[in-house]
């Protein structure tokens, strides 16, 4: 069993708010001081992958393919010691996550991924960057496979796969034929934390690099979108009254009477 | 074949009817009508919908497609897709608009793909920009925003549940009903649907609640929910959490508030034992008031918090919740 995990660096959603500054002239953000990390959800997706292959029969092999301008290594060996077997990086001055939307990115992808064997390819439901969501579909789509989205658990049986679906109020099971796309949802939950031995091991594991013309294109393709412009919010200025005045029942109180006055209840 | 230029809403079903969030969707519709000097059109799918049918033409769309299969009974993203595909082929809009639910979710991105469109998901505003109409979204946890302008046609929109406030409802029902058939071919469909569990959900659903209750790492323990829960029954409201309980099962997934889970903005927010991550402020710094409550003086949650009270939740929900009762006999 051959499974692709799609993961994207971005650079880390918890930087301070002044860390994400605007460059006009490139029309791009330019990260200040903050590491790129791996993106949450893509992490989701890897521990989903990982879940499967510790209780799949015959084991599984598991690639992460990560598309951008510069993919950092010290990211990528974090899904190595966590049990990827594999990366995959494609890298290219034109792919730059700000230059690229949903609809190139899956195209790019998808060129990478029919040179890898595989039977399921595992994407997270949006990445932290964009949060656009589109990429997971977009690949079913171009590689005509059948796609599972927002998907917390899946079991692989032969070559059919079993996914539970997250809805507003419960959940379904979902069937469907490998080779599949699962997007996996954020209630898969973290992933698993590495050893020393493993992440002394992952140094080890293979690291593969390619370019734009590896995967057979020339060029990204052409977006879908125009982007006319960036800026940073203003900022709603909250001033935070506190309540601490006498004993703390005293503040408690206080602070209710205070909301009734400013007849927030 | 339907000429004029218009704006394609779509409204979602939940259990026989119409989603609480279809007055902002067809609010957020009607603002890239006027902009696009285009009609407002909604469709609803489903099966056995005409009463909800008749409904919809209360929100003020010039034209309600009714699209009615048996196979549109409950949500299933191939069959949604392709019935949406049919309709877009028969009345060609010039932008389809849902709400960013989890239906829309899956349904918008594969519907764009589908019709070879490009998607602005998770907008939060439609404005005009140089003559062309714009869609903002909130990107890098909120803390820059991007504005789009539509290449293709159709272009597609999901936007942010509660950026829009919806209209009011009209006395005199508008609108044309237009029934649209559609053929779907079953055995096309890749995915099977084998069993659905729906949930009760305990309390007040959160992604629509006035009031919300949330708690977080700091709460330490399931059991901690419990005195959250006494406090939102007090004030009728939802109960939320960041990820850590959610992660740790204190609390039900469902209850997630942050940029993973529901993006809300209640009228109040309560947040205990919430330190202030980016993530979860991002689900809920539009919230109108917010109070927060830790034990940590300098936790970043008093930075964008409206009142305050510095210490042990465990003491201060019991009072707060008595003093709440009193104010609100």
């Amino acid at each position: 069993m051959h499974i692709i995990v799609c993961m994207k660096q971005v650079p880390d959603p918890e930087g301070p708010r002044d860390a994400f500054e605007v460059n006009q002239a490139s029309g791009l953000v330019e990260p200040r001081g903050i590491p790129p990390v791996l993106s949450l959800f893509d992490e989701n997706a890897l521990e989903m992958a990982l879940r499967i292959k510790d209780v799949h029969p015959a084991g599984a092999a598991v690639s992460v393919i990560s598309l951008g301008k510069r993919i950092s290594s010290a990211v990528m060996l974090k899904a190595l010691a966590a049990g990827a077997d594999e990366i995959v990086k494609i890298e290219d001055e034109t792919l730059d996550a700000g230059r690229l939307d949903s609809f190139a990115t899956a195209h790019l992808l998808a060129a990478a991924i029919r040179k890898i064997p595989y039977d399921l390819i595992i994407t997270g439901r949006q990445a932290a960057d964009f949060n656009d969501g589109q990429v997971g579909i977009g690949l079913a789509h171009i590689l005509d496979l059948p796609v599972v989205t927002l998907a917390r658990a899946v079991t692989v049986q032969g070559s059919e796969l079993r996914a539970e679906r997250v809805l507003a109020h419960g959940y379904e099971v979902m069937c469907a034929p490998l080779p599949a796309v699962i997007m996996a949802s954020n209630e898969v939950g973290e992933l698993r934390y590495p050893s020393m031995i493993q992440r002394r091991e992952a140094k080890q594991k293979p690291v593969r690099t390619w370019g734009l013309a590896d995967i057979g294109l020339a060029a990204p393709p052409a977006t879908r979108l125009t982007r006319k412009r960036l800026y940073a919010p203003e900022l709603r200025e909250r001033q935070c009254r506190m309540f601490s005045a006498g004993s703390p029942a005293d503040a408690v109180r206080n602070l209710a009477m205070q909301l009734k006055e400013d007849r927030v209840i | 074949m339907h000429t004029e230029k218009q704006v394609l809403v779509f409204l979602e079903i939940e259990r026989g009817a119409l989603h609480p969030m279809a007055a902002e969707a067809l609010t957020a519709g009607k603002q890239v009508a006027q902009n696009l000097r285009a009609e407002l059109a909604a469709v609803i799918m489903g099966s056995g919908i005409a009463d909800t049918a008749q409904n919809v033409r209360r929100y003020g769309a010039d034209r309600v497609y009714v699209v009615e299969h048996a196979s549109l009974e409950t949500y299933h993203g191939e069959y949604f897709c392709l019935a949406l595909s049919e309709l877009c082929r028969t009345a060609p809009p010039a932008v389809i608009l849902m709400i960013n639910t989890l239906i829309g979710l899956d349904l918008a991105p594969r519907l764009a793909w589908n019709l070879d469109a490009g998607l602005v998901t998770d907008c939060v505003a439609i404005d005009a920009f140089d003559g062309e109409i714009t869609f903002t979204k909130p990107i890098y946890s909120g803390n820059i925003m991007a504005v789009y302008t539509p290449v293709t046609t159709p272009t597609l929109v999901t936007v942010r549940p509660r950026s829009f406030t919806a209209l009011s409802f009209l006395d005199t029902p508008l609108g044309e009903i237009v029934p649209v058939s559609v053929a779907l071919d079953q055995a096309s469909a890749k995915t099977t649907l084998v069993e659905r569990t729906l949930e009760q959900g305990d309390g007040i659903r959160l992604e629509t609640a006035e009031r919300i209750v949330a708690g977080g790492r700091g709460i330490g323990k399931a059991e901690g929910f419990t005195l959250l829960k006494t406090m939102a029954e007090t004030l009728g409201a939802a109960i939320g959490a960041s990820r850590p309980p959610c992660d740790l099962g204190w609390v039900s997934s469902k209850a997630q508030v942050g940029q993973t889970g529901e993006i809300v903005a209640p009228g109040l927010y309560i947040a205990v034992g919430i330190s202030g991550s980016t993530q979860h402020l991002a689900g809920m710094a539009g919230s109108k008031t917010i109070v927060a409550i830790n034990k940590d003086p300098q936790a970043n949650i008093f930075k964008i918090a409206d009142y305050g009270v510095v210490g042990n939740y465990e003491d201060i929900i019991p009072v707060l919740n008595e003093t709440l009762q009193e104010i609100l006999a």
